[in-house]
């Protein structure tokens, strides 16, 4: 029993703080970057992340707006101006702004970009909302890059 | 050893930096502290533990019957690593905390120390700069599982458990011959090591509690306790006999200690095995490529497919052939790189043998970017070499390959009419083997992270040797 709460607990504050996407984003910028110091690469990357909270500033993100554009148009492969459900599903997962087991409503149609746009924009508001506290103004500043217009 | 099931088509530079850098373990230790401390910020946590950099100092337990020479290994070790000893009277002897003035007055008076206790003053001990920076070794601690529980709940974990053994005659009879130097603290045997200078001999005091009914009662408690300590330290415990001399258990535990475990770490083998003609490369990688998926590039059977296929490159060599030369270096480079960069030798990994045969072709393996990431060399004397080669034999009719000593002929009819490959007589194996030896040298320097292994065994032995090499990390180098 212990154990099991330990564990739970442990998956909780994991969660709770985005740790896997944290580590996912360290990970990829080392190897993207491939710098002659690791260590010293990262602790300015998380110096980084902490400045971003505290003032406001942009925050080093991976992904921004020509991206999502771009990643609509690689799935996106005849040009037709939507993907469909399956496509649109898979790149919210890839984006890490949606769960494996969530239940996206398919209305049948196909996705346009708008749709796209609009709903990852509201994922990510959701997410800034739920580390709501101290930090709650500057994420909002820190995504008006990923925000898209 | 699996293939990444994610993005395929990773650029390779991406692999070959992680693995040169450990960024899998780098990333596995800090997240391991981040979820043992849950820390309510992490990111700054993230930051001291990245500036700490401490993920490869030594943490070892010691464990042992009384009599087994914990301590003095111990204290060896710590020389050696330059690391902290910690065990129960240096704890107690502890003159700057208030815990161990406490745990030294139920010492003195119980000779026992309360575990609740104990384990704060590990715990205070370790949390020291010294700690944090050289690493610890801990002595006989813990003694119980209850001990050992407290340990792992204030998330100490060691990353090497060493647990000495000897049977407990051996160990009642040493433990009558045991010596402390009050000055020094270290402990001699009237046989075993007895110190030379004869001030030290003078000195030498007989400890209390050795008597055979003493060390008897001792042993009996040790055995209760330490069949429940084993379980909390599955994979990281290796047992050392101590019924050896002390260099022997010593140079075992050191070896063990600067070992790293096996990683989860993806990995894909790039393996270049290395040796003589007649040495077992070939049935080595194919071996190889059957269990584990790789790609078996053999070099001349690359070079005779190009010129069978009769591709441009297969024209320019056949000449070559024909005449009887080398194939020139470039031409080389060329029809291997050509090979090697193609998507299922990125993905599942190769195994290359005939090649590199000296230090220029070795660099331009390099220059292009294929490192490769165990190097084996395959060891065989001359002799065994001769046996193996010169008495293989071939049947014109059925195309069947024979071995005299290895795989003879059934019948004495197929035997009158073997043929031998002229490759095989005697003076072209020696011209060979000659043209190999006065290379290696070279490349023994270039790949210094290199294995060698002695091919004079039977195929299914060596092979378990490579395995060993591949899956294990690689020996640490001593500074």
């Amino acid at each position: 029993m212990e154990t099991r709460s330990r564990e739970l607990q442990a998956a909780e504050y994991l969660e709770k703080h985005r740790i896997k996407e944290l580590v996912s984003y360290l990970t990829s910028a080392l190897l993207f970057f491939r710098p002659e110091k690791p260590r010293e690469y990262l602790i300015s990357l998380l110096e980084r992340l902490t400045i971003a909270k505290a003032t406001g500033v942009a925050f080093p993100f991976f992904m921004d707006n020509s991206n999502v554009v771009s990643m609509f148009e690689m799935m996106d492969s005849s040009n037709r101006g939507t993907i469909s459900f399956v496509q649109y599903k898979e790149a919210l997962k890839t984006l890490g702004l949606c769960t494996e087991d969530e239940d996206l409503e398919d209305d049948g149609h196909r996705i346009t970009l708008d749709q796209f746009k609009d709903e990852v924009n509201k994922r990510i508001k959701d997410i800034c909302e739920k580390t709501k506290g101290k930090d709650y103004e500057s994420y909002q500043t820190a995504t008006g890059l990923l925000l898209l217009h | 050893m699996d293939a990444t099931t994610a993005p395929h088509r990773i650029p390779p530079e991406m692999p070959q930096y992680g693995e040169a850098n450990h960024i899998f373990e780098l990333m596995q230790n800090m997240l391991e502290q981040l979820l043992i401390h849950q820390p309510e910020d992490p990111i700054p946590f993230m930051i001291q533990h990245l500036h700490r950099d401490n993920d490869n100092v030594p943490r070892i337990v010691i464990l042992g019957p009384p009599a087994s020479g914990k301590t003095t290994i111990a204290m060896w070790l710590c020389k050696h690593l330059n690391s902290n000893l910690l065990s129960l009277e240096s704890l107690v002897l502890n003159e700057f905390s208030c815990t161990a003035t406490e745990a030294r007055r139920l010492y003195l008076q119980r000779k026992v120390v309360p575990s609740a206790l104990l384990i704060q003053l590990v715990q205070e001990r370790l949390a020291k700069e010294d700690c944090v920076k050289w690493g610890w070794i801990l002595d006989g601690i813990p003694e119980t599982r209850e001990q050992a529980l407290r340990i792992q709940t204030l998330g100490i974990a060691p990353r090497h458990v060493i647990m000495l053994s000897a049977p407990d005659i051996v160990l009642i009879e040493r433990n009558l011959g045991k010596r402390i130097d009050p000055q020094t603290g270290e402990i001699y045997h009237t046989t075993f090591d007895w110190p030379p200078e004869s001030e030290i001999q003078n000195r030498l005091m007989v400890p209390e509690g050795i008597s055979e009914l003493e060390t008897a009662r001792k042993l009996l408690e040790y055995h209760r306790n330490i069949v429940r300590i084993i379980p909390s330290y599955p994979k990281i415990l290796k047992v050392i006999s101590a019924d050896q001399p002390c260099v022997d258990v010593f140079y075992q535990a050191l070896t063990y200690v600067q070992s790293n475990h096996r990683t989860n770490a993806p990995f894909t083998p790039r393996v270049l095995l290395l040796g003589p003609v007649g040495s077992g490369k070939s049935l080595q990688a194919a071996l190889l490529a059957q269990k584990y998926g790789l790609v078996n590039v053999c070099c001349g059977q690359l070079l005779k497919e190009a010129v069978a296929d009769k591709t441009t490159f297969g024209e320019h060599i056949r000449p070559c052939f024909e005449k009887g030369m080398a194939v020139p270096d470039g031409l080389l480079m060329k029809v291997l790189s050509q090979r090697l960069d193609q998507q299922d030798c990125l993905q599942r990994g190769w195994v290359l043998h005939g090649f590199p045969r000296d230090l220029d072709q070795a660099h331009l393996l390099n220059s292009l970017g294929y490192n490769p990431n165990r190097v084996f060399f395959l060891n065989v004397p001359f002799d065994s070499i001769m046996e193996r080669l010169t008495l293989r034999r071939i049947d014109p009719v059925t195309g069947e390959r024979y071995h005299l000593m290895y795989k003879p002929p059934p019948t004495m009819e197929i035997q009158a009419r073997l043929l031998q490959n002229p490759k095989d007589s005697e003076e072209q194996v020696q011209l060979k083997m000659d043209l190999f030896y006065r290379n290696s040298a070279d490349l023994e320097q270039l790949y210094e992270s290199a294995i060698t292994l002695n091919g004079d065994q039977d195929p299914y032995t060596v092979f378990e040797y490579i395995e060993s090499g591949i899956i294990n990390p690689l020996p640490k180098k001593i500074p």
